[in-house]
C-alpha cells in the first residue's frame, strides 16, 4: 500500500547499486558460528576476484574468532543456493550483485 | 459515622474542566475550517464529533502546572542531596551505569522528538480536549527531557559515555534503532502518531520499556534514576489515558477507522517491540542486581496486562491482537540474549562498555531461562571467558548487516529454530531489501516509499559519510573519547571505580 | 460485563504521605491485593477499583482533592472510567 501523504510521495532510496559506482555492498554470514551476532556486511569492488574478496575481506573479519581457519571454508551459497565459488572470478561475473548475501561453513 | 461538610467550591471539576477547555474553542467565521487543519483527512480517518474525545483525568492548566511544579520541586531536591552526600558511591558497581549511558543516549533524544510532535498535535487536532492533552504532554515531554539531562548530569563529572549524548543519538548505530523509531512516527499523520506513540508506545508497551530502567536503577542504588522514574511515572499515567483515549475515540468514531487502526497497531507493536530488544539485553546483563528476567518482565507487563487485559477490550471493537505477537512470544527466551551479543560484539564503537558474564551472573541466567540459557548461549559466553582469560578479547572486526526496518544488525534467529539467523528479503524496484523477521518484513512491504529512505548506519559508514572510510575516524565522527567505549574490565570506569572503594575506613578500622 | 473479571489495578509510590491513601483504597475495596516491590505498591481488584475522596480525607485527617492522586499514581492498568472531585473509579468496559 503507497504511503499516505498530502503530495506525491516519491524519493529514491539511500543505499541504491549507483551512489556506489564501481562498488556494491556484500553481506557475508557464516553458518553455524553464534559468535558472529550477524552477518558482516562488506563494500567491495564489482569486478574483484572471488579469492581476493574472502582473502582481502572476509578472511580479516572471520578472524575475529581466534579458532578460524580459512582453509576450512566451504559450501558456499548465494543466498539460499549453492555457489560455485571459483576464485579466479569477479563477484559480478559469479552473480554476486549489490546487497546479495554470501553464506559459508568453516 | 462523622459528618463531611461538603467542601465550598466554585464549581464542580466536570465544569472547570469545560469551561477550560471545549469552552475556550471556537468556529472560525473568517477562515475555512480545512486551511486551520490541514492534516486530519489524509490519512483516511473519519471524525464526526470531536466533542466525543474524554479525559478522564479533566486536567485544567491551573491544575497541570500546580501538580507539576510540586513534582519538579521533589525530584531536586533528592538530585542535590545524592550529588551532595557523592551518591554516586553507594552503585552498585561503575558497570551498571552502562545502563543508563544507553538510556540518556537512545531514550531523553527520543523524549525531546515527543515534545515536539505533541506541541504540533496540540496545535493541528481538531477538538479541544484532545489538544489540550496534547500540550500537557508536549510539556510533559519537555520535562522528562530536561529532568532526566539533570538527573543524568551528576555521573557525567564522573563516569564516561554520558558527555555527548546528543550528538550520538544523530550519528552512531545502536541510537538509529530508537531515532528511526521515532522519526518514523513523526513522519506519519496525526492519527498514526497517536497510535504509534500514544498508543503502542506509551500504554501498549510502557512497562515493558521504564519500568526495567526504574527498578534496576532502584536495586542498583541509583536513587536519581529512581526517583526521576517516578516522577515520571505520575505523567505517564495520563499519557497511558492519552493513548487509551486516542484509540477508543477513532474506534468509535467509524467502522472505516477499524482497519485502518489495526494496521497501525500490527505495525507499530512490532516496532516498539524490537525497540525494547535493547532493553531486554540492559535488563539481563547490564545490572549487577538484577530485577528480573525480560522473559519474566513480558510475560506480566506484555502477556498479562496487554494481551490479557487490553485486547479483550479492544475486542469489543473488532481490534484483534497484533499481528506477529506470536514471534514476539516465541522470541522471549532468546532475545536477551541474542541483543546482548550484538552489544558485546560492538562495544567497541559504542559510547558504553560491555563485559562478559562471570560465574554467579551465568547461574542467574540459567536459572531465569532453563530452555534455552546453557544450550545456546553460555558456550559463546564461555568462549569469550577463555579468551579473555588469555588475555585477549573478541570483537566483531567488521560491520554488520542490519535490518532496513527496525535497523538493528540481523541478529534475531527464526522461531523455532534458533541455529538460523533469521534473514527476509524483498526485491523492490529492482533493489534487494533485507529485514530480520516477519514483524519488519511485513512493515517494509506495505510502505517500501518510506523504508527505501532509512539512513542505515552501516550503509552511511560506507558511503563516506560518517567522518572516513576506518574505524578510528568513525568513532571520531562519532564523538567517541576514550574510555567511553569497548570492554569494560580494565577501563577507566572500572580502574576509577576501585580506586574509591580501596581503602578501608580510618576510623574503627 | 465479561463472564471473568479481569485484574485492574495501579500502582502507587511506596511514600510515607501515601500510606493514608492506600488504606483508604483498601477500606473501600474489600478484596484489594497489595504486592510490595521496592518504592512502589502494586493494587489490584478483579474488575473494579475506587477511591472515594471522603475516604482518603478521613485516614489522611485532612483536605484532598481527587487530583492529588496524580502525585501519588506511578502506573495503572485498566481505564479511568470516572474521575471527579468525589470519586476516582478503575474498571475494563467490556
Amino acid at each position: 500500500m503507497p504511503v499516505k501523504a498530502l503530495y506525491d510521495y516519491e524519493f529514491p532510496s539511500a543505499d541504491r547499486a549507483e551512489l556506489f559506482g564501481d562498488d556494491q555492498l556484500v553481506y557475508v554470514h557464516w553458518d553455524g558460528n553464534p559468535l558472529f551476532c550477524a552477518a558482516a556486511c562488506f563494500r567491495a569492488p564489482k569486478a574483484m576476484p572471488f579469492g581476493e574478496f574472502v582473502a582481502q575481506l572476509v578472511g580479516p573479519w572471520a578472524a575475529s574468532d581466534p579458532d578460524f581457519d580459512a582453509s576450512t571454508i566451504r559450501d558456499w551459497r548465494l543466498f539460499d543456493e549453492p555457489l560455485a565459488a571459483d576464485p579466479g572470478r569477479s563477484l559480478a561475473d559469479l552473480g554476486i550483485g549489490h546487497k546479495a548475501l554470501l553464506r559459508f561453513s568453516a | 459515622m462523622t459528618q463531611t461538610t461538603p467542601r465550598a467550591r466554585k464549581l464542580p471539576l466536570k465544569e472547570r474542566y469545560a469551561l477550560l477547555t471545549r469552552d475556550l474553542d471556537w468556529e472560525p467565521s473568517y477562515v475555512d475550517k480545512q486551511q486551520l487543519f490541514p492534516y486530519t483527512s489524509y490519512e483516511g480517518i473519519k471524525i464526526h464529533d470531536w466533542d466525543g474525545w474524554q479525559d478522564p483525568f479533566r486536567l485544567t492548566v491551573d491544575a497541570y502546572y500546580k501538580y507539576q511544579a510540586e513534582k519538579d520541586k521533589r525530584l531536586y531536591a533528592i538530585l542535590d542531596g545524592f550529588a551532595q552526600s557523592q551518591g554516586h558511591l553507594g552503585l552498585s558497581d561503575a558497570s551498571y551505569l552502562n545502563a543508563i549511558k544507553l538510556f540518556i543516549q537512545g531514550v531523553t533524544p527520543v523524549e525531546y522528538a515527543a515534545h515536539r510532535h505533541f506541541a504540533y498535535l496540540a496545535r493541528y487536532l481538531e477538538g479541544p480536549a484532545p489538544r489540550f492533552a496534547a500540550l500537557c504532554q508536549s510539556v510533559d515531554e519537555l520535562r522528562h527531557t530536561q529532568t532526566q539531562i539533570h538527573t543524568i548530569s551528576n555521573y557525567n563529572k564522573y563516569y564516561a559515555g554520558f558527555h555527548s549524548w546528543s550528538k550520538m543519538h544523530d550519528r552512531m548505530w545502536y541510537l538509529s534503532v530508537p531515532k528511526s523509531l521515532f522519526d518514523d512516527a513523526m513522519s506519519a499523520g496525526p492519527f498514526e502518531f497517536l497510535i504509534s506513540i500514544s498508543f503502542s508506545f506509551e500504554y501498549l508497551l510502557t512497562n515493558l520499556l521504564f519500568v526495567p530502567f526504574m527498578s534496576g536503577a532502584s536495586f542498583n542504588g541509583d536513587m536519581p534514576t529512581m526517583s526521576f522514574g517516578f516522577s515520571a511515572q505520575s505523567d505517564e499515567s495520563r499519557h497511558m489515558t492519552l493513548g487509551l483515549e486516542a484509540i477508543k475515540f477513532l474506534l468509535e468514531q467509524d467502522e472505516a477507522n477499524v482497519p485502518i487502526i489495526q494496521g497501525w497497531i500490527d505495525k507499530w507493536f512490532w516496532r516498539a517491540y524490537r525497540v525494547s530488544a535493547l532493553v531486554a539485553g540492559m535488563m539481563d546483563y547490564m545490572l549487577p542486581r538484577p530485577v528480573m528476567s525480560w522473559k519474566e518482565a513480558f510475560e506480566l507487563y506484555f502477556e498479562d496486562q496487554m494481551l490479557g487485559g487490553l485486547f479483550p477490550d479492544l475486542d469489543f471493537y473488532g481490534i484483534n491482537p497484533p499481528r506477529h505477537v506470536e514471534d514476539a512470544i516465541a522470541e522471549k527466551d532468546h532475545l536477551s540474549h541474542q541483543v546482548y551479543k550484538i552489544l558485546h560484539n560492538f562495544s567497541f564503537a559504542a559510547a558504553f562498555t560491555t563485559q562478559t558474564p562471570g560465574e554467579e551472573h551465568s547461574r542467574w541466567l540459567a536459572e531465569q531461562y532453563p530452555a534455552t540459557y546453557e544450550q545456546l548461549y553460555k558456550p559463546v559466553w564461555d568462549k569469550h571467558a577463555r579468551t579473555e582469560a588469555a588475555g585477549g578479547r573478541i570483537f566483531f572486526q567488521g560491520l554488520p548487516q542490519v535490518c532496513q526496518v527496525c535497523q538493528l544488525p540481523m541478529a534475531f534467529t527464526e522461531p523455532g529454530d534458533p541455529a538460523r539467523i533469521s534473514f527476509r528479503r524483498t526485491d523492490y524496484r529492482g533493489e534487494i531489501f533485507h529485514t530480520c523477521s516477519n514483524g519488519c518484513q511485513w512493515i517494509f512491504e506495505r510502505e517500501p516509499e518510506k523504508y527505501v529512505q532509512a539512513w542505515l548506519p552501516v550503509h552511511q559508514i560506507y558511503q563516506g559519510h560518517c567522518g572516513g572510510p576506518s574505524i578510528p575516524e568513525v568513532l571520531q565522527w562519532y564523538g567517541i573519547q576514550d574510555g567511553d567505549n569497548g570492554e569494560y574490565k580494565g577501563s577507566p570506569d572500572a580502574r576509577s571505580w576501585a580506586e574509591w572503594h580501596a581503602s578501608a575506613p580510618v576510623q574503627g578500622g | 460485563m465479561s463472564g471473568t473479571l479481569r485484574q485492574v489495578g495501579v500502582d502507587i509510590q511506596d511514600a510515607e504521605e501515601n500510606r493514608g491513601l492506600v488504606d483508604a483504597i483498601k477500606a473501600d475495596n474489600p478484596q484489594l491485593t497489595i504486592r510490595h516491590l521496592p518504592g512502589l505498591l502494586k493494587l489490584q481488584a478483579a474488575g473494579r477499583m475506587v477511591i472515594n475522596r471522603e475516604t482518603v480525607e478521613s485516614k489522611l485527617g485532612r483536605d484532598w482533592d481527587t487530583g492529588e492522586f496524580q502525585l501519588a499514581i506511578v502506573s495503572y492498568v485498566g481505564n479511568f472510567s470516572e474521575w471527579d472531585d468525589d470519586q476516582i473509579i478503575v474498571s475494563w468496559e467490556h
